[in-house]
């Protein structure tokens, strides 16, 4: 007798398209097609998208990146083109999530460097990028600005969009067509509410990616794990508003105790398997795109990915 | 004076004749979209007389269309004009003003035509154009007139020149057209959504000076198809341009097309931040207070048409602060006069609650209470600091304008002082008092078609819904019908939404199709159906965020409330948190209901159940604290006394002592159709 | 579909006797909808009522206990798919395996380890749970030593006895029989002799296979033989399969449309090849009883902490407890921060405290859990609570000045506050994000 688990799906996620290869008018070597799913993540016979990816996070100024990932990176932290470079050649990522760190500092006024800096980075690396612009009021118009012009064509992914403010980023790509970042504090309806928010300003379905805001594992993960699993139960309901692919930043995590104080010679260890934990969760609970700050992570974690993704076998499962 | 119909018909005419006598090939460099206009509206790329002819047409002789292909043309033939005038304008360019108008930094478009009489007029316009962060296109002998009144000009002024004559205001509907594809997804050819967008999106207004052409009216006409609304500043004639003045002419072509200014700072002496909220101002640190019943004081907020108001306009009747005594207590009325599109008489009280917050939120100013009971104190520091009653205005009148930018267009203040004034304006006031108490008191569920939801708890509670009607509060006592109301027009994709409450189903229990298939949908598929009235049967789901519990008791066919306070044990074995513990989560439980105190008052409460007459037990304190209006609630229905039926923890502690208590004062409960 | 209370009520037998040990039959009643009561405490149930209550009560997945003493853990009675349509009830048991053929000293250490090693997080100790044995010799008589290497430890811990060999488990359970150990596991080949040995010793079983066909089928010879405490190892092949299975097996359970799936699942993280990763997709894909070797400490603390995220009730926000916590180690100079003891409010605070580097004090009253905004709606953070919490804790003593930071959306508090406390209230920022600029630019000055 065959079982079937029946769930009474109704509406797939929608599909994002990540980077533009030579074909699509860009001049990356490869792009994604991320969402499409129709049931629970990996219950799928068949998955017809590449996700989750595997993004590797890097800034343009490391002032107040983890000193673990800085110690193990190591010189390679200053120079965001060779960074870049590394992550896509040796760490072995799908893509590159640049941090406009420098957007930072105090009454951060060159404007004109960080389109250099985006444009040194496109061509460091040719995976898809994710570029995350300031978050200063005063500057938003313009960097976000600069953003989009400087990866004109190659179909960024710009973060992050927030309901306090979306305005510069959703101009950013609907100028550039580009796709956004919609961050929302662990809440699902402030989470489908930004969204219409986008709609509204003229942001199209299959540009926008869900970041529900990922807690560090032991300080709240637990919110943002249900709050993943709420929108994609809610998405395959048939709400439209939140049937986008996710996001996860396991950022938080490297900034907890538990992995700050380690000890000596457990660091590394100790921050890889916490963001390991945290990515993979996440993944089961329907996020798209994993990102992380430790190159030791990319490794275990693409490895049960893989495993994850196996085609299912005849065990009278559908 | 012109008549713009007949100068309309020559001049199409006219470009009928010329788009046939085009010779020349042409076409725009630095753009993707070929002749932009013609491009959106049909799909053709027009590069010569054949396609230009053809797209004429296809759009029924359009003098837009005409007036494109012949300035390319002209544009082949004799080259672009010098600067300052910028002509075409390549597509980058429009890729960075899209991202503008999108991104908020620019409000809208204006398009200046024609020639001004004096030099001054013009320039008066594009300055408050510039202040008001619009963006704005010159045509025609506009331009030389402005540089003669020293106004300097250029993408950096927010002041374009497109060209020497009114006909470069083309470029300006080109524009339009390639941010409507660049930024509005508008495909090539989609003429009906290129006309929805430019209608509905784009915030453009035209201005005209007197002496066009009539190829250049025929083509300024042809804009109104866009939406664009076209204001005269006189020498034409004719019933569908707007007549306008100079000195008002930006405002109305602002409010015609519902470009709004964001207020973001408030021009007061004082700081303003929801962070002295919670700040009081003691008597030794006062410099003067009203009302608080050491002088007469109220305020009213009341709504008006958008003519009588003029927006940000504060007006102080009677003495200022510096010639008030220190520590005195004087009369004072606040009177805030309200206009904008969807603002609607009923969120008047809802505003007006609104004044205690704002006036707290100044550093040195404090409010307590409402209506004419309110009481105002403003600090020695803040007064020290320059703050006057004016400034109290200012700052409700900027607060009102930036934290309801949906809901208001134009706000002014009046602030009474003078004692024989406030007297007489305090009598006005009390009768609008009145007048909305009648109204609340009287507004029935039957008298509305549309309630609101708030999924608000969803946070914990993945799938609750409140259904909020003007006879029943939500359960956490909170949201009223009209808070629900007005936030969702405030802010359309929030939690409150609109139901409208469709078929009934059941009259009694309250179950209306409508309510039913929202509830299904807002609960993602869990609850099928929802009564408004009933305890028994589908009723609404529980969050956890409830004032109080109704449950049933099968044992003596009645219902008890229980409160949050109360902490004891109840009849039905469960305390208030066992029991919430329970039904909370949002879940639906047939038998226990969550509930908001004041609906125990309402004529709806226990409808399905068969009225208040159900009510067997409630605590003492609770009883105690809805006595007064409960009582004159029973008096109207005919049951003076039934209160005294009702048990509480005083009388009876148990289902078996409730049976008791019950039997022995013959509540009607006992003898109602069965519950179970 | 779980019956209602009301449902339930018509159906018991209305007398109110208090047999059951509630008050009422209703509350009898919501206690049995919420599968928190047994059917069997009312002794005056007709046998209509228990047969159509029966079904629907029960809980769609038994609970099986594992060990025996203070140490045991229960697995199951979980009802719903997605932890925040109620809550998972039982946290997996973590198991560490040791083999027949390790050096005794190793089974030793590894013994203690699990006994010994404990992750204090929120007010809560974190451990392992057992220790699995596993026969790879082939030997009963050495899987036998093995077993009762790990009971001299006498750490008390829950074993899991693996090995096709029931000879071998005959032997080992010589050792820990009376311990209900878990037996890995029943397959078509030794069912029936498998069952014997579990009723025999009263252990509760795994059964396994890669099909849930097969697995039904065991499961209903299991039940016929008189073997109930079952959990089901699913066999995976790989990850995907495994979160494939779990997840069938949890969602026919729950909805009972195939109650022979209604067990926990057994998951051998060991014989994965990635032990980390299938510990964490155990932890959050329905495992309930997760066997690997020892996790190196990184995995082990994210293990646990997962663990402890994902089992926690979602409707019920994590508290802390009230009181005064030190940022670095302040002095009578630093600021004193006050928050509520919402556990998520808390540890953000925390962490931009620390990150932002200032000594400093927070003042944790107790708002029952609520965050901020809301406890200041509901009331129940008041300037009273603040000044009682002031006095309880000794602040005072604490710190020589009497300035105290609120947040940013208890401003409309601060007046009352300064007037119950006499501290001077300074209002922070709403977002704690913000909190380090805030202190640098305000507290310095
Ligand atoms: S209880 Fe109040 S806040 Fe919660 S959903 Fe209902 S109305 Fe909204
Ligand atoms: S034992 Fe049975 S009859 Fe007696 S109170 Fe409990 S449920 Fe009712």
């Amino acid at each position: 007798m065959p079982f079937e688990m029946n769930f009474g799906w109704t509406t797939p996620i929608g599909e994002v398209v990540l980077g533009a290869t030579k074909a699509d008018g860009g001049t990356r070597r490869i792009s994604y097609r991320i969402g499409g799913g129709t049931t629970l993540p990996f219950l799928e016979s068949s998955p017809s998208s590449p996700a989750p990816l595997i993004a590797f996070e890097i800034c343009d100024n490391p002032d107040f990146w983890s000193p673990i990932v800085k110690d193990y990176c190591g010189d390679v932290v200053n120079n965001a083109n060779e960074w870049a470079k590394k992550a896509d050649a040796d760490y072995g990522a799908d893509l590159v999530r640049l941090h406009l760190t420098s957007t930072k500092q105090r009454n951060f006024s060159d404007i004109a460097s960080l389109g250099s800096v985006v444009e040194g980075v496109l061509s460091a690396t040719s995976l898809p990028v994710i570029i995350e612009g300031s978050n200063e009021p005063k500057i938003d118009s313009e960097v976000y600005q600069k953003c989009g012009e400087a990866g004109q064509g190659e179909r960024l992914l710009l973060g992050t969009a927030e309901a306090g403010k979306y305005r510069s980023i959703a101009a950013a790509a609907l100028a550039y067509n580009h796709s956004i970042i919609a961050q929302s504090p662990i809440d699902i309806n402030l989470a489908k509410q930004l969204n219409i928010l986008l709609k509204e300003i003229g942001v199209q379905r299959d540009h926008i990616v869900i970041d529900p805001y990922t807690g560090a594992l032991g300080y709240g993960f637990e919110y943002s794990y249900s709050a993943m699993e709420r929108i994609r139960f809610s998405a395959l309901k048939g709400d439209t508003d939140l049937a986008m692919p996710m996001i996860c930043s396991s950022a938080d995590t490297l900034t907890i105790k538990e992995v700050r104080e380690a000890g000596d010679g457990l660091q590394d260890e100790t921050a890889i398997q916490w963001e390991l934990f945290t990515c993979l969760a996440a993944a089961t609970a329907g996020a798209e795109i994993l990102c992380v700050r430790h190159p030791g992570t990319i490794v275990p974690l693409r490895k049960a990915l893989a495993g994850m993704k196996q085609p299912a076998q005849s065990a009278g499962v559908p | 004076m012109t008549d713009v119909e007949s100068a309309k018909k020559h001049g199409e005419e006219s470009l009928k004749t010329r788009i046939a006598s085009i010779q020349k090939p042409f076409s725009y460099e630095e753009t993707a979209y070929h002749l932009p206009i013609s491009y959106a509206l049909t799909g053709v790329a027009v590069h010569d007389r054949a396609a230009a002819e053809d797209v004429f047409k296809k759009t029924a002789g359009n003098p837009i269309v005409a007036s494109e292909c012949l300035l390319a043309e002209q544009t082949a033939v004799k080259g672009k004009e010098p600067a300052p005038y910028t002509g075409f304008i390549s597509d980058t360019v429009i890729r960075k003003l899209g991202y503008s108008l999108v991104d908020g930094s620019i409000l809208g478009l204006a398009l200046i035509v024609g020639t001004p009489k004096g030099e001054g007029s013009a320039a008066a316009i594009c300055r408050e154009l510039q202040e008001k962060y619009m963006l704005t296109f010159l045509a025609g002998t506009v331009v030389p007139s402005l540089s003669a009144a020293g106004v300097k000009v250029g993408l950096d002024y927010r002041l374009i020149p497109l060209g020497s004559s009114p006909f470069y205001g083309i470029h300006f509907v080109d524009i339009v057209a390639r941010v409507a594809m660049m930024f509005g997804g508008v495909t090539p050819g989609d003429m009906h959504r290129l006309l929805t967008y430019a209608a509905e999106r784009a915030k453009a207004i035209v201005i005209v000076f007197p002496g066009l052409t009539d190829e250049e009216i025929a083509l300024v006409d042809g804009m109104r198809v866009l939406g664009f609304p076209i204001l005269s500043l006189g020498g034409y004639e004719n019933a569908t341009w707007v007549p306008a003045t100079p000195g008002d002419v930006v405002r109305q072509g602002m409010e015609l097309r519902g470009i709004r200014v964001n207020v973001t700072a408030i021009p007061i002496p004082m700081s303003c931040s929801p962070a002295f909220e919670g700040k009081s101002i003691r008597k030794e640190e006062m410099y003067v207070e009203f009302g608080g019943g050491r002088s007469t004081a109220f305020e009213l907020l009341r709504m008006r048409e958008p003519s009588g108001i003029e927006d940000g306009k504060v007006t102080v009747i009677g003495t200022e602060i510096d010639s008030m005594k220190e520590g005195s207590a004087n009369p004072l009325g606040i009177i805030i006069e309200v206009a904008g599109k969807t603002m609607k008489k009923d969120y008047e009280p809802v505003l007006e609650r609104r004044i205690h917050n704002f006036v707290n939120y100044g550093e040195g100013s404090w409010h307590v209470a409402q209506r004419d009971l309110i009481w105002v104190r403003i600090s020695k520091e803040a007064v020290a600091k320059g703050v006057k009653i004016e400034h109290i205005g200012k700052l409700l009148a900027s607060k009102f304008r930036m934290d309801f930018p949906q809901l208001l267009d134009a706000v002014s203040v009046t602030l009474i002082t003078d004692p024989a004034k406030v007297a007489e304006a305090k009598k006005e006031a009390e009768r609008v008092y009145d007048e909305r108490d009648a109204r609340i008191k009287g507004m029935r569920d039957s008298d509305v078609n549309t309630y609101y939801s708030c999924t608000l708890c969803q946070t914990f509670a993945p799938n609750h819904v409140c259904v909020i009607t003007p006879e029943r509060l939500a359960l956490c006592g909170a949201i009223s019908w009209l808070d629900g109301k007005i936030a969702y027009e405030m802010s359309p994709s929030g939690a409150n939404q609109p139901i409208e409450k469709g078929a009934v189903i059941n009259e009694l229990t309250g179950e209306f199709e409508g309510v039913n298939r929202f509830v299904k949908k807002a609960s993602h598929g869990e609850i099928e159906r929802c009564s408004l009235y009933s305890v028994m049967e589908y009723p609404m789901t529980c969050c956890g965020c409830f004032e109080a519990i109704a449950l049933m008791l099968p044992e003596v066919n009645g219902i008890m409330v229980v409160n949050r306070e109360y902490k004891g044990m109840t009849p039905s074995g469960m305390t208030f948190s066992t029991l919430a513990g329970t039904i909370g989560g949002g879940a639906q439980t047939p038998g226990f209901a969550g509930i908001s105190k004041n609906y125990i008052l309402s004529d709806r409460f226990l409808q399905g159940e068969g009225g208040i007459e159900r009510l067997v037990w409630m605590p003492a304190a609770l009883k105690e604290e809805l006595k007064e209006r409960l009582e004159k609630k029973l008096e109207e229905r005919g049951l003076t006394g039934f209160l005294d039926k009702v048990a509480d923890e005083t009388t009876a502690e148990t289902i078996e002592a409730l049976i008791e208590f019950l039997e022995r004062g013959g509540h009607p409960a006992l003898t109602m159709k069965p519950l179970v | 579909m779980a019956l209602k209370a009301l449902d339930i009520y018509k159906l018991l037998p209305k007398k109110n006797c208090k047999e059951c040990g509630d008050p009422t039959c209703l509350t009898f009643a919501m206690k049995l909808a919420g599968g928190k009561a047994d059917l069997d405490l009312c002794p005056y149930l007709s046998d209509e009522a228990k047969s159509v209550l029966g079904a629907t009560t029960r809980p769609p997945i038994r609970l099986v206990k594992i060990g025996v003493g203070t140490k045991n853990f229960k697995v199951g009675e979980e009802t719903v798919l997605y932890r925040h349509e109620k809550t998972f009830y039982h946290p997996p048991g973590l198991v560490f395996r040791v083999t027949d053929t390790m050096p005794a000293e190793e089974i030793v250490a590894i013994t203690r380890r699990v006994r010994d090693e404990v992750l204090t997080r929120v007010g809560a100790d974190l451990r392992f749970n057992g220790i699995a044995i596993e026969n790879v010799s082939g030997s009963a008589e050495t899987f036998a030593r093995a077993v009762e290497t790990v009971e001299k430890v006498e750490a008390h811990l829950p074993p899991v006895l693996i090995s096709k060999d029931t000879a071998a488990l005959k032997a080992a359970l010589v050792h820990c029989g009376t311990y209900r150990p878990l037996l890995h596991a029943a397959t078509q080949d030794n069912v029936q002799e498998m069952c014997a040995l579990a009723r025999q010793h009263g252990c509760p079983l795994v059964v396994r296979s890669g099909s849930l066909d097969d697995l039904v089928n065991l499961v209903k010879t299991c039940t016929a033989d008189g073997v109930t405490d079952l959990v089901l190892d699913l066999a995976p092949e790989n990850f995907g399969e495994f979160i494939r299975r779990s997840t069938a097996v949890r969602q026919l359970a729950i909805t009972r449309a195939v109650p022979d799936l209604g067990y926990p699942v057994y998951l051998n993280a060991a014989e994965t090849g990635q032990e980390d990763a299938a510990v964490a997709l155990g932890i959050v894909k329905y495992g309930s009883v997760i066997v690997t070797d020892p996790l190196p400490s990184g995995s082990a603390k994210a293990a646990l902490t997962l663990r402890q995220n994902i089992y926690t009730d979602p409707q019920k926000p994590i508290q802390m407890n009230p009181g005064i916590y030190r940022v670095g180690s302040p002095d009578k100079d630093s600021p004193v921060l006050m928050t509520v003891n919402f556990s998520l409010t808390f540890f953000t605070l925390q962490g931009y405290l620390e990150s932002a580097r200032v000594p400093c004090f927070m003042l944790i009253v107790d708002t029952e859990g609520l965050s901020v905004l809301t406890a200041v709606a509901a009331g129940k953070l008041s300037e009273m609570l603040v000044r009682d919490s002031i006095k309880t804790f000794g602040l005072e003593n604490e710190v020589s000045h009497r300035k105290l930071i609120i947040p940013g959306y208890a401003s409309p508090l601060s007046g009352r506050i300064e007037d119950a406390t006499g501290w001077k209230v300074l209002v922070g920022p709403r977002d704690a994000a913000e909190i380090g600029e805030y202190l640098h630019q305000e507290w310095k000055k």
